[in-house]
């Protein structure tokens, strides 16, 4: 018995990209749609219910972050956006806005397929939480409030240890600093980013050899990382 | 004072201490008459200030040989002097450069009011001192009190004695020091006889000049009571400055009214006093009348020069005017002349007097008398001398000839008419006292020869002797009024001509677009009006000035380098001798050369045009003359000031006008790097990103790809590097172009021909599509580059076949019109949105971003446009041209 594909929903105005993504994403096991506009995306999303959607945020008919307010209305759907590297204000908008992930132009394959996975499954422990989460030599039992490192139990303050969590609930997904700061620090705090510095730094120095998991996307975020990569 | 409001310092006394700090201090040794020991007095203070160790250096001390003073003048350093050759003798004179450039301390100048040598900067003494202060120097001199302009008058009146050299009280009043050197007349006269004052020849003619105990005595008079004068006003001053309640008289304001000619004179000198005795500042106001022929130049000049806020205005009706003006000025004092000795204008004079006294009361009049010498030189006429005379019997006699003709055909009573006419005739002609001599000439004639009883002077009846009463009195009325008519009319006339022609310039200045044009147009008409060569010079530094922000530009100016931009003839260059004459002027914002008093022996004259920039006035430039006549002439001078005003209005309007369009092309700059950088952005990521993308997938799925997509995926990476490869060169073209490093090859070309290539090649990229050609026999063969010319066609047609798409036509025409060829090149597609007809040449422009297929880099037609215009083309679209679709582009070319 073989398992339906998931389908991921590209929303893209240059067909250059779907010539390539299409074959790329159907060798990955996905199910391609293929939407040149915001509004034909958005008639597909809510006909077809993909399980991801890619979303450009340069489309010809609508602002892209207009289009996400207008996808979220009807649907909590993983959405990673594909944004160019010189935008920092429009990604964290964008994530601001409800996204789950982004990617640069031009982006590697290989990155894009470890993106979608990681929204993808988000997807699925929406539904039965895992309380272990492990990424490489780090262990994080979200039940428990502990964190092992080869083994090695790790002692941390209650903030170092919100911190590592909540970067451990989004494994493999960016979490912007708004997001980090409102969570541990509360709504007073979103724009205090040297507090997210200090504690990355000493959260960094206690996880050793998992240190280069926990990467920093500049401008946008953390990232807790499943494996090197 | 009260405690509620608590005095606050006099801002204009602040003021003038603040001009007076960076300055150079001014101290004046004030004497009565040579000799009383100014120079000594100075030489002592000077040596006992250099003694406590400052830099006290002497520029120039005259010794007249008088031993004393030459054993004084010793100890302190002294600065050499400067040879000036002149006329074959050399004479030596202060050298003010020197000066300058050695920056003592304190410099010690003798004689304030001397004159110097032809061939310096200066004609006066204290114009040299004024700049030495300008450059911060302490400058000490001597002075006796008859060469203050405003005391020459009355010292003339005391000793006989007229002197040229005189100094503004301006010069004084600025002085921070002033000490009177004071030895009473008797001991004077004492040693003028020891010979300690002038050496024996000279003072045998001095003692039969002023040096008589009684002119001495008045003369010391004079000095004490202008140093009384003087501190008098330091204390007002102190008192002000430090918000004393003081017994200094408010609100007094003198108003002296300037007459033309000679009248002036005293009229302003006793207003000066006045003005100073009163602790008062000094109005002057010139009435310019209808018929006026008298020069109110000089009169206006002594005016500014003693310190007078002058203003001239135009009224017919003089009382009236007057108190206007000295009301809105709030003056307290009118001080005016008697008037001139002719009769008439003193009745004029006396009428003036009496309404002013009439109409205002609540000022208080002066009356300054006439120089009883000084008799105003005959106003011109239309009919010189004695000339005007003969009109006279000539115009009485052919009146009496009409009558004698007439004689029997009309009622005697008629011939009054006849010589009413004739003198009429006079009186518009030539002027009242020939229409006056003429009338009585008439009335005897008309007396004699035709009133009964006839051939006698006696009148017969009561009816005639009324007819010539009446007849006498219209005779003189018409001489009087039809003579003030004529003058009016002639001056007018004379305003006319002169409004016009400012008219005229003002329009000729406006009409020109550039900057070259227009300075041509200012020395021309400069050049028509002074009558000789003239040329416009403006400061090396203005474009640099221009890129620097303000305070930077001020900061970094060194004393400009004037330049001429532009002379009529066009030869006309001012020599090495004027230039020096023209950086002063350049450097000072003041007139100077020829007819100055700076450097007066250059041939050339320099007026500054100055405007207002930010508050603060700039000297834009210099107008350089080489007069032809010797005398100035004053009409030319009003015109050479209005053309200044209009000329410096009219330059920096043009300033600006660069200084926008600068700022337009940096904005358009700006606007294409935004552009380039959106292009860059956007053109440069999707082709890498399906590069990138097609590439993974090949290596990491290949194996589970299918041969037809395997294909598909080689060949976008393919076209997406040829459109990498493409964006490339446009960008690189459109950079080349913007910053003008194409430069065409230039070859007569066959336009037949390179069309011809082009359609052929076009032909190979879309083989089903028909493209039509016309082209006519007996093109022209224009000089242009064969290889941007074939991009610029291939690039066309590439777009008229893209946008007609899939199956629409395309032509392709040239033909010869006029002194042009043009090149059309129409496509029957959807055509241009009439709101994006204006932008399609703009860099990164894409028409119908809807077909993105068609739609290139957005560059294409802009680089057509920048080639086109490289090769002296012009490149123009049209849309719809036919049944509301299909584009025609046209390319024009110089056949």
């Amino acid at each position: 018995m073989t398992v339906a594909p998931l389908s991921v929903l590209v929303v893209d105005d240059e067909p250059q990209i779907h010539r390539f993504l299409g074959p790329a994403l159907e060798a990955a096991g996905y199910a391609p749609l293929r939407a040149e506009t915001a509004r034909e995306g958005l008639r597909l999303a809510a006909a077809r219910g993909p399980a991801c959607v890619l979303l450009d945020l340069g489309l010809p008919d609508m602002d892209g972050k207009e289009a996400l307010a207008r996808l979220r209305a009807f649907s909590q759907v993983p959405v990673i956006v594909v944004s160019a590297r010189d935008r920092e204000a429009e990604k964290v908008a964008a994530l601001d806005a409800g996204a789950d992930d982004y990617v640069e132009k031009p982006f590697g394959l290989a990155e894009l397929l470890a993106r979608l996975r990681a929204a993808t499954r988000r997807a699925l422990l929406v539904e039965a939480p895992v309380p272990l989460v492990t990424a490489g030599p780090l262990e994080v039992d979200l039940e428990r409030r502990r964190a092992r490192v080869l083994g090695q139990e790790m002692a941390l303050t209650p903030r170092e240890w919100e911190l590592l969590a909540a970067l451990a609930r989004n494994l493999g997904r960016v979490v912007t600093q708004r997001r980090l700061l409102g969570e541990i620090w509360g709504p007073a705090h979103v724009e205090d980013s040297q507090y997210l510095r200090v504690y990355v730094g000493q959260l960094r120095a206690k996880l050793g050899p998992a240190a280069r998991l926990l990467r920093t996307e500049p401008g946008v975020g953390y990232r807790l990382l499943e494996a090197d990569g | 004072m009260s405690q509620a409001e608590p005095a606050r310092p006099d801002p204009d006394a602040l003021a003038e201490l603040a001009a007076r700090e960076g300055r150079g201090r001014l101290k004046v040794f004030l004497g009565a008459a040579p000799g009383v020991g100014k120079t000594m007095e100075m030489l002592i203070e000077g040596r006992r200030l250099l003694a406590a160790g400052r830099d006290v250096v002497i520029g120039l001390v005259e010794t007249h040989g008088r031993a004393e003073t030459e054993a004084a003048i010793a100890p302190l350093p002294r600065q050499p002097l400067k040879a000036i050759a002149y006329r074959g003798r050399v004479l030596h004179e202060f050298d003010l450069d020197a000066a300058l450039a050695r920056r003592p301390a304190i410099l010690l100048l003798d004689e304030l009011a001397h004159s110097n040598a032809p061939g310096s900067r200066h004609a006066k003494r204290w114009q040299d001192v004024e700049e030495l202060r300008d450059g911060g120097i302490e400058v000490w001199t001597t002075m006796n009190v008859q060469h203050l302009e405003s005391s020459a008058e009355a010292v003339a009146r005391v000793t006989g004695v007229r002197v040229a050299e005189t100094v503004p009280d301006a010069v004084l009043k600025g002085a921070d020091a002033v000490e009177l050197v004071d030895i009473p007349p008797a001991e004077l006269l004492e040693r003028m006889r020891a010979g300690k004052i002038y050496r024996p020849e000279q003072a045998e003619r001095a003692l039969r000049g002023f040096f008589k105990e009684g002119a001495l005595a008045a003369l010391r008079e004079l000095a004490l009571r202008r140093t009384a004068d003087r501190v008098d006003a330091d204390v007002t001053s102190w008192m002000r400055r430090n918000a004393v309640a003081g017994p200094w008289p408010v609100g007094d304001r003198v108003l002296a009214l300037i007459p033309g000619g000679a009248a002036a004179e005293p009229v302003l000198h006793q207003a000066r006093r006045l003005a100073d005795a009163l602790h008062a500042p000094l109005l002057a106001l010139h009435v310019e009348q209808p018929g006026q022929a008298e020069d109110p130049g000089p009169g206006i000049a002594l005016a500014q020069q003693l310190g007078a806020e002058t203003e001239v205005t135009t009224a017919t009706d003089l009382p009236a005017a007057i108190i206007a003006h000295a009301r809105a000025r709030r003056a307290t004092h009118i001080i005016l002349g008697r008037g001139a000795p002719v009769w008439w204008r003193r009745m004029l004079g006396r009428r003036l007097i009496a309404s002013l006294a009439r109409q205002a009361p609540e000022f208080t009049l002066h009356v300054v008398p006439s120089p009883a010498a000084a008799r105003a030189p005959a106003p011109p006429r239309a009919w010189p001398g004695w000339t005007a005379w003969l009109v006279v019997p000539l115009l009485v006699g052919g009146a009496t000839l009409a009558c004698a003709l007439l004689d029997g055909m009309v009622p005697d009573a008629a011939f009054g008419m006849v010589y009413l006419a004739a003198i009429v005739a006079i009186a518009a002609t030539v002027g009242p006292l020939q229409a006056g001599a003429g009338a009585v000439l008439a009335f005897l004639a008309w007396n004699f020869l035709f009133l009964p009883p006839r051939y006698t002077l006696t009148i017969a009846s009561a009816q005639d002797v009324l007819g010539a009463v009446v007849f006498g009195a219209v005779a003189a009325l018409l001489a009087g009024t039809t003579g003030r008519l004529g003058r009016n009319v002639r001056s007018a006339a004379l305003r006319l001509a002169a409004l016009r022609r400012l008219t005229a310039l003002s329009r000729r200045l406006n009409a020109q677009a550039s900057m070259p044009e227009l300075q041509m147009a200012v020395v021309e008409e400069a050049a028509r009006i002074a009558g000789g060569p003239a040329c416009l010079l403006l400061p090396l530094d203005e474009a640099l000035e221009a890129s620097l922000p303000g305070q930077f530009a001020r900061e970094a100016a060194l004393p400009a380098e004037p330049v001429p931009r532009a002379a009529y003839p066009a030869d006309a260059a001012p020599d090495d001798g004027a230039m020096a004459a023209a950086r002063w002027a350049l450097a000072r914002g003041r007139p100077a050369g020829r007819g100055t008093a700076t450097l007066p022996t250059s041939a050339w004259r320099f007026l500054p045009l100055t405007a207002l920039r930010e508050g603060e006035v700039v000297t834009l430039g210099l107008l350089g003359l080489r007069p032809g006549a010797e005398v100035p002439d004053p009409e030319a001078d009003r015109a050479l000031e209005a053309l200044l005003d209009q000329a410096a209005v009219a330059l920096e309007r043009a300033r600006l006008a660069d200084i926008a369009a600068n700022a337009r092309a940096r904005g358009q700059t700006e606007a294409l790097r935004t552009a380039l950088l959106t292009s860059l952005g956007h053109d440069l990521r999707t082709p890498l990103t399906t590069i990138r993308g097609a590439a993974e997938t090949l290596r990491s799925a290949g194996p589970a790809l299918n041969e037809a997509t395997r294909a598909d995926l080689l060949s976008s990476i393919e076209e997406e590097a040829t459109r990498l490869a493409r964006w490339m060169s446009a960008i690189l073209d459109i950079v080349r172009l913007e910053t003008g490093q194409v430069t065409p090859r230039r070859e007569p070309v066959d336009l037949a021909e390179a069309m011809q290539a082009a359609a052929e090649r076009a032909a190979l990229t879309y083989p089903e599509r028909e493209i039509q050609r016309d082209l006519r026999a007996g093109l022209p063969h224009p000089r242009l580059d064969p290889a941007l010319l074939d991009r610029v066609l291939e690039n066309v047609l590439d777009n008229a076949l893209k946008y007609s798409a899939p199956t629409g036509g395309v032509r392709l025409s040239a033909v010869r019109e006029g002194a042009e060829v043009m090149l059309r090149v129409e496509d029957d597609g959807p055509g241009i949105p009439p709101e994006d007809l204006p932008r399609i040449f703009d860099p990164f422009f894409r028409a119908a971003r809807a077909d993105s297929i068609a739609a290139g880099s957005g560059l294409g037609l802009s680089i057509c446009r920048g080639l086109v215009a490289a090769m002296g083309g012009r490149i123009t679209a049209e849309s719809p041209i036919a049944a509301g679709r299909g584009t025609r582009i046209t390319l024009r070319f110089p056949a």
